[in-house]
């Protein structure tokens, strides 16, 4: 069958399709995307249904100005980096669970800096866990990854050893961050493609600024997940890549089964995810020409029948499988889609948008163009 | 050293003829048979007993599918050995494609073999307890506390004292091995002898010890995630000096296993109560439980990162407790623990769930139709009305 896509185009409406719609759907050269995930898992029962709504109150309004998928889901293997490498991959990873292998099969950021020939500036991947260190590339060039909670970890523990006010005074936490960075990434597990020493050194002044503006933000910032967003925000001003992976990951402290700090949670990645579209809205080198993806990277057990509910998410059922995706700006159809889709689509879909060819177990979703 | 029923099985061949995935893992629990709970001596015998007793057919066709999902998912001798279940074999299991598929398998042969099982207990059932306490602080009254549960309100002749109203529930009549216990996240309660008593606050010393050494074996080993960690960690017993369980190795590998499940049960006063619960309940089958939750603290900014460290050492900012975030958190334990009871066969039809907060004059009760309490109940009134439901 074909798509709306496929019909204009084999239809030779190219043209008029052109002047209808050059406002919303960018030149491929200048297509960006963002894909947005809530790592550690979030449940739809706290998300977009009716009783979770509560806490996105800013993805609750967004998805009336996108295109919402009602069941996106993961039928892969329901950890974390094996989760988040099937959607950068288009195909199910069953690699080893804790990042001690790469994914198993081209990630599209690599795809896409082979075949658009992108610089090493041009695909980063903001993500949190340790194990994601190799997230951005299977084999060859890809992404480059950072890790700001990691970074965070270790300068808070640096300073919780030291005497005094110790993390109270945010100064210290500061220091002791641009410190580390200025050490090296390694130590911290951040994979950073060498682009020669000029760059290097912008990208250290990014990351830098990044730092500053976090422990001077007016809501007194101190999560792992505000970093990213801080970090993230940075290198999208200063480097504009045209593809990058933004891995929340505070709600994962649902394993420490206090259901309260999950949902607080969820509600701080929500505020983020609206500041980082606000940030696409507002950056001309973004405006108009990104699409954003925003999707959970698994969900967590239900409440009924399983092991312990919320605190885990390796049951198999559907509160752990069954998901939702959100497709906001340019060439993203405002609508609803029933029909079920998959986290293995997302690679396909970016590819596709940014022009890469492309071969996956997943198919680009077709309402977004 | 097992039963002699289940030697005599084991002898006779029968986890030979059973699918490799299936009578693994069952070997594997059986050689903590030292470790295990009396219940589930009972339930492994019956278990295999049963399959035992099942004709030719009848047990071929059980395992028929299973069978085909693991020729589907390459298990052989080479990456299944059968006397030996691995963490090798938990990650075969988790990463293959056909995973869903055994799993579901796996369900379909327990839908089969539960109710049978589940009648032979349930002609031996007996009336059983639980109460569930929430602590004072909480911000809001009855109208509030329980939402998540249907059951009645009954009123309380003097605001409830765990120490009048429920301790002495426990010490009623005789108590059997590992049949009463008292879980609670402060150290409130004494149990009256005979019953098992674990308390978050009890194991201070114990709980510091173990976030010590995972603290120091995460930093300073290559450790591939927490099975693995908690197959390292697996040989830190308590010691005598930091608890009671010591000197119990059945308690003692199950305050353990508590400890070190991968939650925040190390981290969390409330998931400690709530896991050790569950747990409790899934593998002791208790005919009296009494659970008492307590206040959870405000993680503090920074220092929280460092989740096995301690946080008064680490961070100046004075400790608060967070009334909110507990209520908040209690309401989602509260279904949680009352339907595990509802999964197991011992409790169905004949337990009472007594929710109760300190200092409050309500209670919500779950029970049976033939359960009463007076209109209004007393200390006295309470243990008379569950001493003639318990028949004591």
């Amino acid at each position: 069958m074909l798509s709306k896509r496929d019909f204009l185009r084999a239809a030779g409406l190219t043209v008029a399709s052109r002047v209808a719609t050059r406002a919303f759907e960018p030149k491929e050269s200048d297509r960006k995307v963002i894909v947005v995930t809530f790592g550690g898992g979030v449940r739809y029962a706290e998300t977009f249904a009716p009783q979770g709504l509560v806490n996105i109150p800013r993805l609750a309004r967004l998805k009336a100005e996108g295109h919402f998928y009602r069941d996106c889901r993961n039928l892969g293997v329901l950890s974390h980096f094996n989760s988040t490498a099937s959607i950068v991959t288009g195909n199910w990873q069953r690699v080893d669970d804790f990042g001690f292998q790469p994914p198993a099969s081209t990630t599209v950021f690599e795809a896409f800096r082979k075949e658009r020939k992108a610089g090493a500036m041009d695909a980063w991947a903001i993500c949190t866990n340790k194990s994601f260190a190799s997230i951005g590339s299977a084999a060859g060039a890809g992404a480059n990854v950072v890790l700001p909670k990691q970074l965070l970890i270790e300068a808070v523990k640096d300073v919780a050893r030291r005497a005094g006010m110790g993390v109270a005074d945010r100064e210290n936490v500061q220091r002791r961050l641009e410190s580390i960075l200025q050490e090296g990434y390694e130590g911290v597990g951040w994979t950073i493609f060498k682009a020669g020493r000029q760059l290097d050194q912008r990208v250290r002044q990014t990351l830098t600024h990044a730092l500053v503006e976090y422990i001077h933000g007016p809501e007194a910032p101190a999560s792992g997940d505000e970093l990213t967003f801080f970090i993230a925000r940075e290198v999208m001003r200063e480097f504009s890549p045209r593809l990058l992976l933004v891995n929340f990951w505070d709600m994962d402290v649902a394993h420490w089964g206090a259901y309260s700090l999950y949902l607080q949670a969820i509600t701080r990645t929500d505020r983020l995810v609206g500041m980082l579209w606000n940030e696409v809205r507002e950056n001309a080198k973004y405006r108009d020409k990104t699409t954003v993806l925003v999707l959970p990277e698994l969900g967590r057990d239900g409440d009924m029948n399983t092991a312990n509910g919320f605190l885990n998410h390796r049951s198999g059922d559907a509160s752990c499988r069954n998901m939702w995706l959100l497709a906001l700006g340019a060439g993203a159809e405002k609508g609803e889609t029933e029909r079920p889709v998959a986290h293995i689509d997302v690679a396909a879909t970016v590819a596709e948008l940014l022009g890469v060819k492309w071969a996956s177990e997943g198919k680009a979703l077709k309402e977004i163009a | 050293m097992i039963s002699a029923i289940l030697q005599g099985l084991i002898e006779k061949g029968l986890f030979e003829r059973i699918p490799a995935t299936f009578s693994t893992f069952f070997l594997e629990q059986l050689k903590d048979w030292e470790t295990l709970f009396p219940a589930e001596h009972r339930y492994f015998e019956r278990l295999f007993t049963l399959l035992d007793r099942l004709e030719a057919a009848e047990f071929g066709g059980l395992f028929e599918t299973l069978r085909a999902v693991e020729r589907q998912m390459g298990v052989n001798e080479r990456n299944w050995p059968r006397r030996s279940f691995t963490l090798d074999q938990v990650d075969f299991l988790n990463r293959n494609a056909h995973y869903a598929e055994w799993r579901a398998e796996i369900a379909k042969i327990f839908s089969r073999l539960d109710p049978v099982l589940d009648r032979e207990t349930a002609q031996r059932g007996r009336p059983r307890f639980a109460a569930v306490i929430s602590p004072a602080e909480l911000p809001v009254g009855p109208d509030r506390l329980w939402k998540r549960l249907s059951g009645k309100r009954v009123g309380l002749e003097t605001p409830l004292d765990p120490a009048e109203h429920l301790a002495p529930l426990l010490g009623l009549g005789e108590a059997a091995p590992y049949d009463r216990w008292l879980i609670q996240a402060r150290d409130d309660l004494s149990a009256p002898k005979g019953v098992v008593s674990l308390g978050y606050d009890a194991l201070a010393a114990y709980r510091k010890r173990l976030m010590n050494e995972v603290q120091a074996t995460v930093e300073k080993e290559q450790i591939r995630g927490p099975r693995e960690l908690g197959a390292r960690l697996k040989q830190m017993r308590i010691l005598p000096g930091e608890g009671a369980a010591a000197s119990d190795p059945v308690l003692a590998e199950f305050t353990r296993a508590v400890l070190l499940a991968g939650n925040g049960t190390l981290l969390i006063n409330n998931t400690f109560v709530e896991w050790a619960a569950v747990q409790t309940v899934r593998r002791a089958r208790p005919s009296m439980l009494v659970a008492g939750f307590g206040v959870r603290n405000k993680v503090k900014p920074f220092s929280s990162l460092l989740i096995f460290s301690d946080q008064e050492k680490t961070n100046p900012i004075p400790t608060q407790v967070d009334t909110l975030g507990t209520y908040v958190d209690l309401e989602i334990f509260y279904p949680y623990i009352w339907q595990e009871f509802g999964k197991y066969a011992e409790y169905q039809r004949n337990t009472v769930f007594l929710f109760a907060a300190e200092g409050m004059d309500e209670a919500m009760v779950l029970a049976p139709p033939d359960f009463t309490l007076p209109e209004k109940v007393s200390p006295a009134k309470l243990a008379g009305a569950v001493r003639e439901w318990m028949q004591l």
